[in-house]
């Protein structure tokens, strides 16, 4: 009963809100010469609604006809990337169970098809990653779930012919028992709230890439 | 005949339960998120072919609208966690609840719609700021009111069970003694729930804060309608927009109107009626305790 009612009052986040934008995510990780993941670029379809309110707040369509000239789409590249310092960009990128720590966003890009904004960023590793007996994963979400993202397309793998990567769904009642543990282990702890599990990566799609040795 | 209904609420109610916690919720909201996903393309879609001047999109706005409403309010949300619990809660009667979801939805409607014009005419905000007052400060104000109305059915559920006599025959005189509320005349007699013996909703306060409660958290879809349409020069079409929203709201949150009720009744109605008056303050105790609870996690969260 007592479990049944924490699980109940400890919903995890996503349950608890709905998402109020809708991003089309793809995910290309660039290799260098030695076959080593330098860094990804991800980018960001967002649905008809935020990209007509961006546009039309920005009054790059006056005529409010849904086709930009030329100048109005070089107003949009950056749009997106004035993050706020704690902003991680909804990318986490982990090899094996370690996250790897991410650049500023680079190389923006931006522009209008069909109604919708597509955006792309460059975020680059610290360091050359090899990929050889961990996989490499790129997940794509918001933790507050304002934002909903979901992959779509292969990732592209740019610069490597050793290596695959597939796209994997969340299984999402592993994720809720995953939650339950978390909640659980800190049964005894005082702060529970402050301690609050970042579990919502248990909830995200996510690429995995996986190399054969060279 | 009657009894046998009202207990099918509590089995209705226990069956959803367990659907919820079985995971098929899951997939009722996963196919809530593609719906709201539609639903937002498509009102894009309305806004420009009404700018454009298309026959018909005035309408077609209006609907989209109402099915915007519709889907956000399927998921998870505060409005049905306030209303739900204070129809488990609370003895009222369901007309008086489902008006005052009703009445709450389309006051959440104007908020959006002060909030959008006080700023954009009258304080020059931009949109960001608009949506981060909005989302922000309004959003956990409205945490913290909810948090307030479950933690005032706490404090009467905790009164009414240190009151309840340890005699269940002389319950029936006992049961909801409030300030505010409007003492049966019949109360000795009552037996198994009828209709008659239902309270009335207790007080112009608990209305007040209810919809209070409600309507104070702009929802973020209308904020968007609103301001994309101002700037589109469309105003008005945005403005019944976002009411069509609030009617697409309050079809979710009458119909869990309805379900509170009849659960409630259908619980009330399994225990004999001796038990009837000690139930009463624990059910508001425990539908007070997980309304402040979640109201808690959502301020902490947000």
């Amino acid at each position: 009963m007592i479990r049944a009612l924490t699980l109940l009052l400890m919903l995890p986040c996503p349950a608890l809100a709905h998402p109020h934008v809708f991003v089309d995510a793809t995910i290309e990780v660039v290799f260098d010469a030695q076959n080593r993941a330098t860094g990804v670029r991800i980018g960001w379809t967002y649905d008809d609604l935020f990209s007509l309110m961006i546009v039309e707040d920005r009054g790059l369509d006056p005529d409010y006809d849904s086709v930009l000239t030329d100048d109005a789409k070089a107003q949009l590249a950056g749009f997106d990337m004035q993050w706020d310092p704690d902003f991680a960009g909804d990318t986490y990128v982990l090899i094996g169970n370690t996250p790897l720590p991410l650049s500023r966003p680079s190389d923006f890009t931006a522009r209008f098809d069909g109604g919708k904004i597509t955006s792309t960023h460059m975020r680059s590793f610290a360091e050359p990653v090899v990929i050889s007996t961990d996989t490499l994963f790129v997940q794509v979400y918001d933790p507050s779930f304002y934002t909903s993202y979901a992959i779509i397309g292969q990732p592209a793998l740019t610069g490597t012919t050793a290596c695959t990567a597939q796209v994997f769904q969340p299984d999402r009642a592993a994720a809720d028992a995953i939650y339950l543990a978390a909640i659980e282990e800190m049964a005894g702890s005082a702060d529970v709230e402050g301690d609050f599990p970042a579990i919502g990566a248990a909830y995200a799609e996510e690429a995995r890439v996986t190399c054969t040795a060279p | 005949m009657h009894r046998t209904l009202m207990i099918a609420g509590l089995v209705v109610a226990a069956a959803l339960g367990l659907l919820w916690a079985t995971g098929a919720a899951d997939t009722v909201a996963q196919w809530a998120l593609a719906a709201q996903r539609d639903v937002q393309n498509a009102m894009a879609g309305a806004v420009r072919a009404l700018r454009g001047g298309q026959p018909g999109a005035f309408w077609a706005l209006m609907a989209v609208c109402f099915g915007y409403g519709f889907f956000h309010a399927v998921g998870p949300g505060h409005g049905k966690l306030l209303i739900g619990g204070y129809g488990v809660a609370r003895r009222v009667r369901v007309v008086p609840l489902a008006a005052l979801a009703l009445v709450s939805s389309l006051a959440q409607a104007a908020v959006a719609v002060v909030l959008v014009y006080a700023g954009l005419l009258v304080l020059g905000w931009t949109r960001q700021r608009l949506l981060d007052v909005g989302e922000g400060a309004m959003t956990q104000l409205g945490h913290v009111l909810v948090g307030l109305v479950g933690l005032w059915l706490v404090w009467r559920g905790v009164r009414g069970l240190l009151r309840a006599p340890a005699h269940d025959h002389h319950d029936d005189h006992d049961h909801d003694h409030d300030d505010d509320h409007v003492h049966d005349a019949h109360c000795g007699h009552a037996h198994a729930p009828t209709p008659d013996d239902i309270a009335r909703l207790t007080g112009w306060r608990d209305a007040v804060a209810l919809i209070a409660g409600i309507a104070i958290r702009p929802c973020s879809g209308a904020l968007f309608l609103l301001i994309l349409t101002w700037q589109m020069g469309i105003a008005a079409a945005g403005i019944a927009g976002t009411f069509a929203m609030g009617f697409g709201t309050a079809s979710v949150t009458i119909t869990v109107a309805l379900m509170s009720v009849w659960a409630r009744e259908g619980a009330l109605a399994a225990l004999p009626t001796t038990r009837i008056a000690r139930a009463l303050p624990v059910l508001e105790l425990l539908a007070g305790a997980v309304i402040t609870l979640v109201a808690l996690q959502l301020f902490l969260l947000s």
